[in-house]
């Protein structure tokens, strides 16, 4: 197996607010990698410097053996990295097959020139994108959709949407910033099996998601963030027998579960004494 | 020439401070609307013609202030049910459109009521002259920048001291979510709006002084200078908005000591672009704040 | 919020003929082709011919407007500016060296093209308003040098004795003439923009004017093709200036005031923003109006004004635009969610 993305001590700092700090990180082709942490842990934030949106303050990111640390998201994704977003980013005024085409336009070289005159460069790239992008909503399971704006559909589907655009970028690696956000259960078990189908296929994915038993059941291996510093990294099995991310995720106390009874307790018994007088 | 330089920096001060005035008041209507004002040069004009027949009639300089005052905001009101009210939340276009229709309609209306012609605005108070150290300052000049003064004293303490202030501070950061803390949202808006405009009706009625005449071209004139000062400042701040007019007036009367005067217009617009391909947010706002 | 779904609400008639014209498409255009191309061998009056070739001449201009504004987001006020800059070439060319207007067109469109790269090249960090004002003052900026500068341009005097249109032997000195000339160059300029919007290239313009962030990350390269689109609506606006001035025979610095500027975009926000249509529709509307209103005079602009108020509060899509977009219905709400809260944190904020 060879490493595919590779992060080095990524900071990203918002004046005072070090919202990534020193994460590193090293995703094997072929695998699917999960990032995990609570609200606000800075998993948005490390992906977006990865893909480019944002630039880190400090360290290194390489594609392939290729560094594309502070490089602009254009260049990344030719490159070779899709990505989906947390809050969907559609275009939503396009059809659904318009939304995907786009995702070929870095295969494509079609000019003003050739649009005009419908060249034979143009005539290769339009078969190609249809081909292509019919091929990808038929794999997603949205070919029903295909000629609806992209913004009346349901979430669920938007969010099929999104990650057919970036599937039709046929990345050699694709982001999946929380994808199962606002699906229920059924959905998300959907989206699971998908994920999975794909990687079958040869795709090497990294998701974020901080529903645990999602990504339990989906990764090859995990990372966990908090605070934006790693908590650790390891197999599904060893992150969960790790004390650390059971703090971060369920708090110093209640682990043991005593102390906040008692504090309960405590409180409760103010409450009677208050309610007495 | 240092002489002649300085009594230009004068004169700069004196228009900087109107179109300071003109901008505060700018940057309040875009705080609070959250759209782009193309009619903002004939509120000020209907502010001037406001004070020009309170002036005719009473010869008083304060009520005449007032009678500006009064005038811009009752329009500003008719503008903001025409050109906002619906379109709060659609996209900015569409307002901008009506406020570019808002003013057409506004000059011309002022053209079939008051006449074409400039009218010449009757003295209110004597105009003297005095010379400090080798300028010249009049009595126009000093009641202008004190004017400005006033108003922008005045309108900082109202927006920070007061409670309806602090609605409309609140109802400029979100709507939604002062509208989820009970504050009347369109009422407020309603306010700042009709404040903003009354602001620039002062404005109107320095201008007047200024010109010494009134005519309902007036307003193609200034309107530009407000936005561009806005803009410079980054249209929310309003200490920025100010000193954006101020340094645009500044540099308009240094400016045709070196180059025609017919360029003058020139000046202004040229340090907007290469301000902003510099500073994308303007001026006087702070890198990184949200 | 779920999906409304139009089509089972009652259907106003107005959308019923929206959604007919939508499929018939080729013919009603063929049709129209038609009627347009013969109506001065039928109709015999010069001043109504020439409000024809005014609208025809608009069509064109109304349209470069909409390549910029509606297609890919960037909302351009100083279209004047850039008419004023084609205007110019062509009759300074056409009237100082005796150029041919086979070669002075296309150099209109090509100088203008070139201006609009230069506005777009230190703009492309800036965003909505600010974009827009940098645009109103490079039109101002324009119109003032040309009109100051009274040795190149002949300022205040403008330019007179620009000679008709003379090539292949054929003069377009008569209004019949000339009439065809500019409608052959319409039915150009629509067909290429439609080709150019149909393919990769109009994808990428309309991919940015929804999402910045995702076109990037899909790879769409922002800065190229932003001012890629600048470029090309520039050049059409410089062909339309070009016709201007052939048109008129004279022109000078105060035909581009903002206010013609102005007229450009309610003609595109009128007929529909973003549809190809729309500025066909919108160039026919405002400048029948305009023509209609002459009689009543003075108030001739008060109504112009308030029927244009009217206009974005009975239909604020433009005519040609569909029912179920953001702005049909009572309520108006800006593009999507996210966009709205983006767009707040960008230009919006506290007043301080």
């Amino acid at each position: 197996m060879s490493t595919i993305l590779q992060a080095k001590d990524v900071c990203k700092y918002f004046r005072g607010l070090k919202a990534v700090d020193g994460v590193s990180m090293e995703v094997q082709k072929g695998e699917i990698f999960g990032i995990i942490g609570p609200n606000g842990a800075g998993k948005t934030t490390f992906f977006n410097v990865c893909s480019g949106v944002y630039e880190a303050t400090a360290g290194q990111v390489f594609l392939d053996g290729e560094e594309i640390t502070g490089r602009p998201p254009e260049e990344i994704a030719r490159k070779g990295m899709a990505r989906t977003f947390q809050n969907i980013q559609l275009f939503k005024y396009m059809t659904v097959l318009e939304n995907v085409k786009i995702g070929n336009h870095i295969h494509s070289k079609t000019n003003m020139f050739d649009a005009i005159f419908h060249t034979g460069r143009y005539k290769q790239d339009e078969k190609e994108a249809l081909e292509r992008a019919e091929a990808v909503i038929e794999k997603v399971g949205i070919a029903e959709y295909r000629d609806v704006m992209a913004g009346t559909l349901s979430y669920g589907s938007q969010r099929k949407v999104e990650i057919a655009r970036a599937l039709a970028l046929e990345p050699k690696i694709l982001l999946l910033d929380e994808p199962a956000a606002g699906m229920n259960p059924n959905e998300t078990q959907e989206l699971s099996d998908f994920i999975k189908r794909i990687n079958a296929e040869g795709y090497t994915i990294v998701v974020i998601e901080h529903d645990m038993k999602f990504i339990m059941n989906l990764c090859h291996r995990i990372l966990v963030i908090n605070f934006g510093k790693r908590i650790c990294e390891g197999t599904p099995d060893e992150v969960r027998s790790n004390r650390q991310v059971h703090e971060a995720y369920f708090g110093k106390g209640t682990l043991g579960g005593v102390h906040v009874d008692k504090e309960h307790e405590a409180v409760r018994e103010e409450a009677s004494e208050d309610a007495e007088d | 020439m240092v002489n002649y330089a300085l009594q230009q920096l004068m004169n700069g001060i004196c228009q900087g401070s109107i179109y300071a005035l003109m901008a505060i008041g700018y940057t309040m209507i875009y705080g609070v609307v959250g759209l782009v004002s193309f009619s903002y040069g004939e509120l000020v004009m209907i502010g001037g013609f406001g004070a020009y027949y309170t002036f005719v009639y009473s010869g008083n300089f304060f009520l005449g202030v007032i009678g500006g005052f009064m005038a811009s905001a009752v329009w500003g009101i008719v503008l903001y049910i025409l050109c906002y009210k619906r379109f709060l939340e659609a996209p900015r276009h569409i307002s901008m459109i009506c406020t570019f229709a808002f003013s057409m309609m506004t000059k011309n209306l002022a053209q079939i009521v008051f006449g074409s012609e400039p009218k010449a605005v009757p003295s209110v108070f004597e105009n003297v002259t005095y010379t400090i150290l080798g300028i010249r300052i009049t009595t126009l000049q000093m009641i202008i920048i004190s004017v400005v003064i006033v108003f922008a004293i005045c309108f900082t303490l109202f927006l920070t001291k007061t409670r309806a202030g602090t609605m409309l501070r609140a109802v400029s950061q979100n709507k939604k979510a002062s509208a989820l803390m009970g504050i009347n949202v369109q009422r407020t808006v309603l306010i700042g709006n009709g404040i903003g405009c009354a602001l620039g009706g002062v404005a109107g009625v320095l201008l007047i002084l200024y010109y010494a005449s009134c005519y309902p071209n007036l307003g193609q004139l200034v309107g530009n200078k407000a936005l561009t000062s806005t803009v410079l400042g980054g249209l929310v701040s309003i200490a920025g908005s100010a000193l954006g007019g101020l340094s645009i007036g500044i540099l308009e009367n240094l400016g045709i000591m070196f180059i025609p005067v017919g360029f003058r217009d020139v000046i202004t617009f040229i340090f907007l672009v290469i301000v902003l391909i510099f500073r994308p947010k303007g001026l006087f706002v702070r890198k990184g704040t949200r | 919020m779920g999906t409304t779904n139009v089509s089972t609400a009652a259907v106003s008639p107005f959308e019923k003929l929206r959604l007919f014209t939508q499929k018939y498409k080729k013919w009603l255009l063929l049709a129209l082709f038609v009627v347009v191309a013969i109506i001065p061998l039928v109709y015999d009056d010069v001043y109504y011919k020439n409000i024809m070739v005014k609208i025809l001449m608009y069509v064109i201009i109304a349209s470069s407007l909409n390549m910029i504004n509606g297609y890919s987001g960037q909302f351009n006020l100083g279209q004047a500016g850039f008419l004023c800059i084609g205007a110019y070439t062509a009759s300074l060319l056409a009237t100082r060296l005796g150029w041919n207007f086979l070669v002075t067109m296309p150099l209109a469109g090509i100088v203008t093209m070139i201006f609009g790269y230069l506005v777009s090249k230190p703009t492309l960090r800036l965003s909505g308003i600010y974009l827009s004002i940098v645009t109103l003052g490079f039109s101002e900026i324009v119109r003032l040098v040309v009109y100051n500068w009274t040795d190149f341009t002949g300022g205040p005097l403008g330019v007179k004795g620009i000679p008709a249109p003379e090539f292949f032997g054929i003069s377009f000195k008569e209004t019949d003439a000339f009439y065809y000339l500019v409608l052959v160059l319409v039915v150009i300029t629509l067909f290429v923009m439609h080709r150019v919007l149909n393919s990769r290239v109009g994808r990428a313009w309309m991919s940015i004017r929804e999402d910045q962030l995702a076109a990037s990350s899909l790879g769409v390269e922002l800065r190229k093709y932003k001012s890629q689109n600048f470029m090309f609506g520039a050049f059409f606006a410089g062909i339309g200036g070009c016709l201007f001035a052939y048109f008129y025979r004279y022109i000078d610095a105060n035909m581009f005031l903002l206010d013609e500027g102005f007229n450009v975009i309610s003609m595109v926000v009128i007929g529909g923003q973003g549809t190809l249509v729309g500025p066909v529709l919108g160039a026919v509307i405002v400048n029948t109006l305009t023509e209609a209103l002459r009689s009543l005079d003075q108030f001739r602009m008060v109504i112009y004004a308030a029927l244009i108020i009217f206009m974005m509060w009975w239909r604020p899509q433009g005519l040609a635009g569909a029912s179920n977009s953001i702005l049909a219905g009572g309520k108006l709400r800006r593009k999507g969610k996210a966009a709205d809260e983006e767009e707040s944190d960008e230009e919006g904020g506290s007043i301080t």
